[in-house]
């Protein structure tokens, strides 16, 4: 625990401003303020894109990516498998915003994406070579962690082709979607109960600091709000609420 | 002294929410809700055992305000930028760390919410709830609930909750930011007040204070 | 087969900031005008607001307000040795769409450029001489002074309701604001937002440093504001969901909470949403502009016939419009001959990362998309750069705009991509830590040019518009010095860790830089150098007007948007006094 002193405690605010420093060695913040989420058959998403073997990669895949321990949640705590699931399923995953024309040709770094292929086309297609290749060996789910991250590794590495995907274009977009369904709102899936808000001190979607922007160096010690955040706390959608854009 | 009081805290609070804040360019005393208590018994005839609001006083709700909130209500009181001949007086009378002490108290009820006073009809509270949630474009009215929270359950620290609340403080305290008479919190709620007509002021009103009853 | 119209007398293409002002001065001075726009209507109420609008990953990730790929995007190369690629997915720069454009979600940053920026070419050959520049860089004076302007400018911010200390008043230098900038006659319209931590931080350390800290220039509004057009604006409340978000608030300055109420009363002026502009038409002479196809949204082709037009569509649409129109002659690099699609630039922008120790909270979040502190010591022309072998500078800032997390996690170099070393850094770093924002000027080369792409076309079967661009080495000279003076600025305030980025080629459209894509119609005296006049006529075509940052000939230190505002401004005054009086063209050369 970082020495108390008295200057120390005059710039801060009761006990909360301790909550850095010693966010790392006692119970986790993120742990003890989260309501818990329901038991049992709650835990498991409805995986609407992913079939049962590519949803078991998938998860083990992301929870290394993103690992449950004392500093925070993990991407499972955090129901990233099923925000994946959910995007890919969806516009997203159906190439939404996407320039789809050929002719494709692979371009310098500069010019970014040039494949044909869909979020979803992508997925399918990279988790169908990677299912390949544990045909017969034990699944990458039950490789102990370190030989998870060396596979992991090597297809961030590049150098394979996944069935027309570079590994290393599959795990960036891995890697980028995991953080998304970490870091974004829970009306999408992931984030579940804000937990990774609430790891990091970032209030969510109500964000009226008028009067705190000045009240330089406080900590903000409340409750996240999500967009789908009801009166009580609850989060789901609330049909009320156009987004019309 | 204050390092005691601190290293209790820690004991006691570990992460839990903070019920007050200070700031560190000026760092108000930490409340003390048992001592709160007992400055509370001055409130009460207006505010309720409770801080539940009492219509017949015209004493409003402030169980469950933010500690900070209530503060920053008594300094505005005491030095002008509020102005209400009983609370003027009472304010200028607690000293900073009966201003937190009693807020302390008040910010840690929760009573149930008292009858609404106000018999809104439909139209009044589709108006109001549209209001709240969406706004109104030819009035460059913005959902109230921005700022609010979800139906006006307020947003820690500086944003009070308007559900539940009594309706006819709300429009009091529209009608005094109307009137300029109201200084505090006239930066974002000045423009507010002088967009509600007396219509809106009646429906957004009555819809918010339909809100308590709805209840847990 | 295209129905056509009734005639009107004037065409605005693209109904964003420029279109709205430009629409809502001629149809009040008696002209009846149609403001063609690709994208859909929207407003404030029930567009725009909360908590929906704060969705990071919809608006900042998904790119909700922006152009759609699908249907229209850029082609893209570093040089003309290499194959123009789609740029499938935006990232680099975020092109806009709908009612009110991409002023919409801008960040409200509110810059003048300074007076020398305007004949930067006489004024660096006078102190540097011929031999200084690289031999690739062309740089050009506008034809325009910062005294024609600064009406303009004037007007511009005070319809906007802009936040911010004046500097220099009428010479004068001002406490509290930028002792670099040029003369203005009068404050800002309301005063500087509150300054965020990091804003103070950084004051402070660069008081100290001898430099001449002053708040950014907002048109996220301090007060609440009530305009010359009678309009109403909010006051901000540092929500730090500003770029790529349109606001709830009405705090902040977009066409539809300064001028679109005003506009859209006026029976002289007639909105089409979801019409997409195919070309200019012109007359047999190809000098006169007859008015302009477009396509509605549900596929219907029509003629608007039209007396005068004026592009407003964003600067990368102005170009696309002639070249698609074949209204001047296409530039040519190899050659030089041409001027559509000449000078081409962009922003060169660096980053500087200060890590502070845990007991100080940043709260990132709590920020307006042009709060924050800055210093023009390294800016523009405001130092000597005897010596340094390169034209331009940066500004430097403790500006962020927020800390939207899936996107703002800032972590040490050394930091694991990815794993418990990355989220320990992660939990550890989010609230500790201020990042300064270089914002630097970007030269034009002969190289850097926009031309029409020979293979991918947009859902029209119209020719994309071709981006070849790469940074000049002049303008990563710059960003390095600028750069290094800013890192000293970190540990000066007091950071236990201060790590520098200076900008570093080949530029890529893969990490997100600015949308301050400038040049392509520049404007200036010599027609051959230019395709524009001083008043933003057309050369080739005097009944038409194109303005927008396509109009610069190179890039300056700041964000572009208050001196298109300007330029606006400056264009109207031509049109009303001079042009519509007696069409024809207001400079002969």
């Amino acid at each position: 625990m970082p020495k108390i002193t008295r200057r120390g405690f005059v710039q801060s605010i009761g006990a909360a401003s301790l909550a850095p420093a010693t966010l790392l060695t006692q119970a986790p913040a993120w742990a003890a303020d989260a309501p818990k989420p329901p038991a049992s058959d709650g835990d498991k998403p409805l995986y609407l894109f992913f079939n049962a073997d590519e949803a078991a990669f998938v998860e083990a895949a992301c929870e290394r990516l993103i690992p449950h321990d004392e500093v925070g949640p993990g991407a499972l705590d955090a129901g990233v498998p099923n925000y994946l699931d959910k995007q890919l399923g969806g516009s997203w995953g159906a190439g939404e915003r996407l320039y789809r024309s050929g002719p494709w040709q692979q371009g310098s770094p500069s010019q970014g994406y040039q494949l044909p292929f869909t979020p979803a086309e992508l997925f399918h297609n990279a988790l169908r070579a990677i299912l390949a290749e544990f045909e017969g060996k034990t699944a990458f789910k039950d490789l102990p962690p370190d030989q998870q991250d060396a596979y992991l590794k090597s297809l961030e590495g590049g150098g394979k082709d996944l069935g027309g995907v570079p590994s290393a274009t599959f795990f960036a977009t891995l890697l980028q979607m995991t953080v998304e369904g970490y870091f974004s709102d829970p009306i999408y899936g992931g984030n579940k109960n804000m937990v990774a808000w609430r790891m990091i001190g970032f209030p969510g979607a109500y964000a009226n600091y008028y009067d705190l922007v000045d009240k330089h160096g406080i900590k903000l010690d409340r409750e996240p709000t999500s967009i789908g955040s009801d009166r009580k706390g609850h989060i789901h959608p609330d049909p009320n609420v156009p987004a019309k854009l | 002294m204050k390092t005691t009081r601190f290293a209790a805290s820690v004991a006691a609070c570990g992460f839990a929410l903070s019920a007050s804040i200070a700031f560190a360019a000026d760092v108000p005393p930490a409340g003390d809700a048992t001592r709160g208590a007992e400055i509370a018994a001055t409130c009460q005839g207006c505010h309720g055992a409770h801080g539940e609001g009492i219509a017949t006083a015209s004493g409003p709700r402030i169980a469950g305000q933010t500690a900070s909130y209530l503060v920053a209500q008594l300094q505005a009181y005491a030095d002008g930028a509020r102005t209400n001949p009983v609370m003027t007086a009472i304010a200028k009378g607690l000293d900073d760390q009966k201003k937190a002490d009693a807020a302390a108290f008040f910010a840690a009820q929760s009573p149930p919410f008292a009858a609404p006073a106000t018999h809104p009809n439909d139209a009044q509270l589709v108006r109001g709830k549209t209001l709240v949630r969406v706004g109104d474009e030819s009035k460059q009215l913005q959902a109230c609930a921005n700022c609010h929270g979800p139906d006006g359950s307020g947003e820690r620290f500086a944003t009070p909750y308007l559900a539940g609340q009594s309706a006819a403080y709300i429009a009091s305290a529209i009608g005094e930011w109307k009137a300029g008479t109201r200084r505090s919190g006239e930066a974002l709620m000045g423009g507010v007040a002088s967009r509600l007509d007396d219509n809106d002021i009646a429906a957004v009103s009555a819809y918010l204070e339909s809100l308590g009853a709805i209840g847990d | 087969m295209a129905q056509r119209l009734q005639p009107v007398d004037v065409v605005v293409f693209g109904v964003g900031m420029v279109g709205s002002i430009v629409a809502k001065e001629l149809a009040a001075a008696g002209h009846k005008v149609v403001g063609l726009e690709r994208g859909a209507p929207r407003f404030t109420v029930p567009d725009f607001q909360g908590p929906a609008v704060h969705d990071e990953l919809r608006f900042d990730i998904r790119k909700a307000l922006m152009q759609d790929n699908t249907r229209e995007a850029v082609t893209f190369r570093n040089k003309s040795s290499e194959t123009g690629l789609p740029i499938r997915r935006w990232e680099s720069f975020l092109p806009g769409t709908g009612l009110g454009g991409s002023h919409v979600h801008w960040n409200g940053q509110t810059y003048r450029f300074h007076a020398k920026d305007f004949e930067l070419a006489t004024a660096a050959r006078e102190r540097y001489g011929d031999k200084f520049l690289d031999a690739d860089i062309r740089v050009q004076d506008w034809g325009v002074t910062y005294a024609d302007l600064e009406p303009h400018y004037d007007r511009f911010e005070y319809l906007l309701g802009t936040s911010g200390k004046a500097g220099n008043l009428k010479g004068q230098i001002q406490a509290g604001g930028d002792p670099f900038e040029s003369p203005r006659a009068r404050d800002y319209p309301t005063p500087p937002q509150k300054e965020p931590y990091h804003g103070a931080i950084f004051r402070k350390a660069a008081t100290d440093l001898g430099y001449h800290p002053f708040p950014q220039p907002s048109s996220n509004l301090s007060q609440p504001y009530t305009n010359p057009e009678g309009v109403k604006l909010n006051a901000c409340v540092f929500c730090g969901f500003c770029e790529r978000y349109a606001c709830e608030h009405y705090a902040k300055s977009v066409p539809q909470t300064i001028i679109l109420p005003v506009l859209l009363k006026n029976k002289n002026f007639e909105l089409r949403t979801g019409c997409q502009v195919q070309r200019i038409n012109l007359d047999s002479t190809k000098k006169k502009a007859t008015g302009v196809t477009y396509i509605d949204a549900a596929g219907r082709e029509f003629e608007q016939p039209a007396s005068m037009v004026v592009l407003c569509g964003f600067a990368l649409n102005n170009v696309r419009m002639l070249l698609l129109s074949g209204i001047g002659k296409p530039y040519d690099p190899s050659t030089e001959k041409g001027t559509v699609g000449r000078n081409y630039a962009y922003q060169t922008m660096s980053t500087v990362a200060a890590f502070f120790e845990q007991d100080k909270n940043i709260n990132p979040f709590m920020a307006s998309g042009a709060s924050g502190t800055l210093i023009n010591d390294f800016a523009s022309e405001n130092f000597d750069h005897s010596g340094l072998g390169f034209l331009g500078g940066a500004f430097v800032g403790a500006v962020n705009t927020n800390g939207r997390p899936i996107q703002y996690h800032p972590v040490p170099p050394d930091t694991p991509k990815w794993g418990a070393g990355w989220k320990r850094a992660v939990a550890e770093h989010y609230n500790h830590t201020v990042m300064l924002s270089l914002h630097g000027s970007s030269i034009a080369q002969k190289q850097n040019y926009l031309d029409l792409d020979p293979t991918y076309k947009d859902a029209w079967g119209q020719p994309l518009l071709r981006m070849t661009f790469d940074f000049p080495p002049n303008d990563l000279k710059m960003a390095a010095y600028v750069t290094s003076k800013a890192v000293e600025i970190g540990k000066a305030m007091g950071a236990k860790q201060v790590v520098g980025n200076p900008r570093k080629g080949p530029y890529t459209t893969q990490q997100y830089q600015t949308t301050h894509n400038t040049g392509g119609t520049v404007m200036g005296s010599d027609p051959s150098t230019s395709v524009v006049n001083r008043y933003l006529q057309s050369w080739d075509v005097p009944n038409l007007f194109v303005i927008g940052a396509s109009n610069f000939p190179q890039n300056a230190s700041w964000n572009p948007t208050g001196t298109i505002g300007a330029l606006t401004y400056w264009a109207i005054d031509a049109m009303k006094n001079k042009y519509l009086k007696h069409p024809d063209k207001l400079v002969h050369a």
